[in-house]
């Protein structure tokens, strides 16, 4: 009985997950029997170095790439049927914001697509803007912002479809540590408030030791789960908790099981 | 010093730093060549004189004045440029459209264009006047091929300058190749559209002028070999050239206008950046 809850709760599950592509001729082995259970409303990491696989791993995920080997399901389909019903929200390294739109046109994108009515629109973009704390840049255009303010907006768009899974990848790397900081105890906020289920990809340990529920740690050559890290601090989480004996503790942990790095 | 240096460095400062040079150049060039007199007809005349010839109200053909006639003239050529100007966009515009829709009509069409592009305006003019029959519409449909072809490749550039994360995200909204060229890729491209037309629509208009000049009938380029061939003064010989540089800088500006309208988001200075 204890099992079968079990397996409802899953979201997403990766089992045996291959990925082997050609490159001058060559088999190059991007990912190899990557078996992760992703439970619903779950903060993951997929945390390693460049060319361990882990944004691969996402684009997996997000039916962007299909695997050459393994199964995965998403909520007990595939990820193309997944996609189809927009299960995903997808935040990028760089927002991917449309600069001739204003920040609330933006929000509002995916909506269109989605031919949800204007009204519905609106009232669903400000409320994502809310959110994300921009309410006030609602009719600014994006090169009038910070970058942390335009990864801001790139959050709020793919929260504007109602997704059930966030998929994010390296969505701060490319902002300073303060900005950084800020929008990591934001996104707690969020995701606390909107119970999505997040899969955050990174290269940054301290990161992922601070969001996280669990830490997927991927090695690199080929491309391989090496260890699964369970983040047993208390939430909700603030800066200060960077400044725990057990934080440090446990960025230590992550660091020592890497492989062939 | 500080404001100095802001005035020096102004944009309308530089052009009047520009045309003053020009005008002193042109000006000493005219008397080197006045001086040796080789000609019985000074070739170079001062500005002065082109600027009178502009205002005198002396009848050239019995009827008009030489400027009038230069503006007459160049209304027929504006409004043959313009006219082939606009279908060479469109197409150029439908074309890119399918290069991008598919790779194999961009594979076949790309080296025509490119064929097209070569073959010079002189040798094509005769051609294409000899299938159309019809002087206007052989003007015309030269201005559009020469059009055509800058408003194409940047149309087409814009298109594929798209972000693959913007392709990837239209993906996960499971959006349509409708949407997709509506919300995405058309706006992208408005930029690299404009550049295309900016190339092109000086290109059209000498083009039409050159073209006029192998043929008779109303335009400027007519007009042009006419006073060349001595039938009027070097005055509105001069008249046509400026004239001619001036709607060619004017067109280009006049598409830098209607983009600037259509793009209020890039030139938005009110608001600075803010953290």
């Amino acid at each position: 009985m204890s099992e079968m809850l079990k397996n409802n709760d899953v979201e997403i599950m990766l089992k045996d997950i291959g990925m082997v592509y050609q490159a001058d001729g060559k088999d190059v082995t991007a990912l190899t029997n990557v078996s992760i259970d992703i439970h619903k409303g779950e903060f993951i990491s997929l945390l390693g170095p460049s060319g361990c696989g882990k944004t691969t791993l996402l684009r997996i995920i997000a039916d962007l790439l299909h695997p050459t080997s393994g199964e995965i399901l998403v909520g007990g389909s595939t990820p193309k049927e997944a996609r189809l019903k927009q299960r995903y929200g997808i935040v990028f390294q760089s927002a991917v914001l449309y600069d001739w739109r204003t920040v609330k046109k933006n929000v509002m994108l995916p909506l269109e697509i989605m031919h949800v009515k204007k009204e519905e629109r609106v009232k669903r973009a400000m409320k994502m803007l809310e959110l994300v704390g921009l309410t006030d840049f609602a009719d600014s255009y994006p090169r009038q912002l910070s970058g942390g303010m335009q990864q801001r907006v790139g959050i709020a768009r793919a929260l504007a479809i109602k997704p059930e899974i966030l998929l994010m990848d390296e969505p701060f790397s490319a902002l300073d540590e303060f900005t950084r900081e800020k929008l990591h105890e934001d996104l707690l906020r969020i995701w606390r408030k909107t119970n999505k289920t997040i899969v955050f990809v990174t290269h940054n340990i301290q990161e992922s030791v601070f969001l996280s529920d669990r830490i997927c740690v991927l090695s690199p050559h080929p491309g391989r789960l090496s260890a699964v890290i369970d983040v047993d601090l208390p939430r909700p989480r603030t800066a200060e908790l960077k400044n725990t004996r057990e934080f440090t503790e446990l960025v230590a942990k992550v660091r020592n099981s890497f492989e062939g790095v | 010093m500080y404001r100095l240096k802001r005035i020096v460095t102004s944009k309308l400062f530089v052009t009047l730093i520009w045309i003053l040079g020009l005008i002193i150049i042109w000006e000493v060039c005219a008397s080197v060549v006045e001086s040796t007199k080789r000609t019985p007809e000074n070739i170079l005349p001062h500005l002065s004189g082109i600027v009178d010839s502009i205002f005198s109200d002396r009848k050239v053909n019995g009827s008009q004045t030489a400027f009038q006639m230069v503006l007459d003239n160049a209304g027929a050529t504006l409004s043959r440029a313009g006219i082939g100007f606009l279908i060479g966009t469109l197409c150029g515009f439908v074309l890119a459209l399918l290069m991008n829709l598919s790779g194999i009509a961009e594979k076949i069409a790309f080296p025509y264009l490119m064929l097209i592009q070569m073959i010079p305006i002189l040798g094509m003019a005769p051609i294409i006047n000899a299938i159309t029959g019809d002087i206007a519409k052989s003007r015309i449909i030269i201005a559009a091929i020469l059009t055509f072809y800058p408003v194409a490749t940047n149309t087409l550039a814009g298109f594929k300058s798209v972000e693959r994360e913007k392709h990837e995200l239209m993906y996960s909204y499971a959006a349509n190749k409708l949407q997709i060229y509506i919300k995405t890729l058309i706006p992208s491209c408005i930029p690299y559209f404009f550049t295309g037309l900016k190339i092109s629509a000086p290109m059209a208009i000498t083009a039409s002028i050159l073209v006029d000049t192998l043929q008779g009938g109303i335009g400027l380029g007519c007009l042009l070999s006419q006073s060349l061939k001595g039938a009027m003064t070097r005055y509105v010989f001069w008249q046509i050239v400026f004239f001619s540089a001036f709607i060619g800088i004017m067109s280009f500006c006049l598409m830098g206008i209607i983009e600037k309208a259509l793009t209020p988001y890039k030139n938005n200075r009110k608001t600075r950046k803010r953290v």
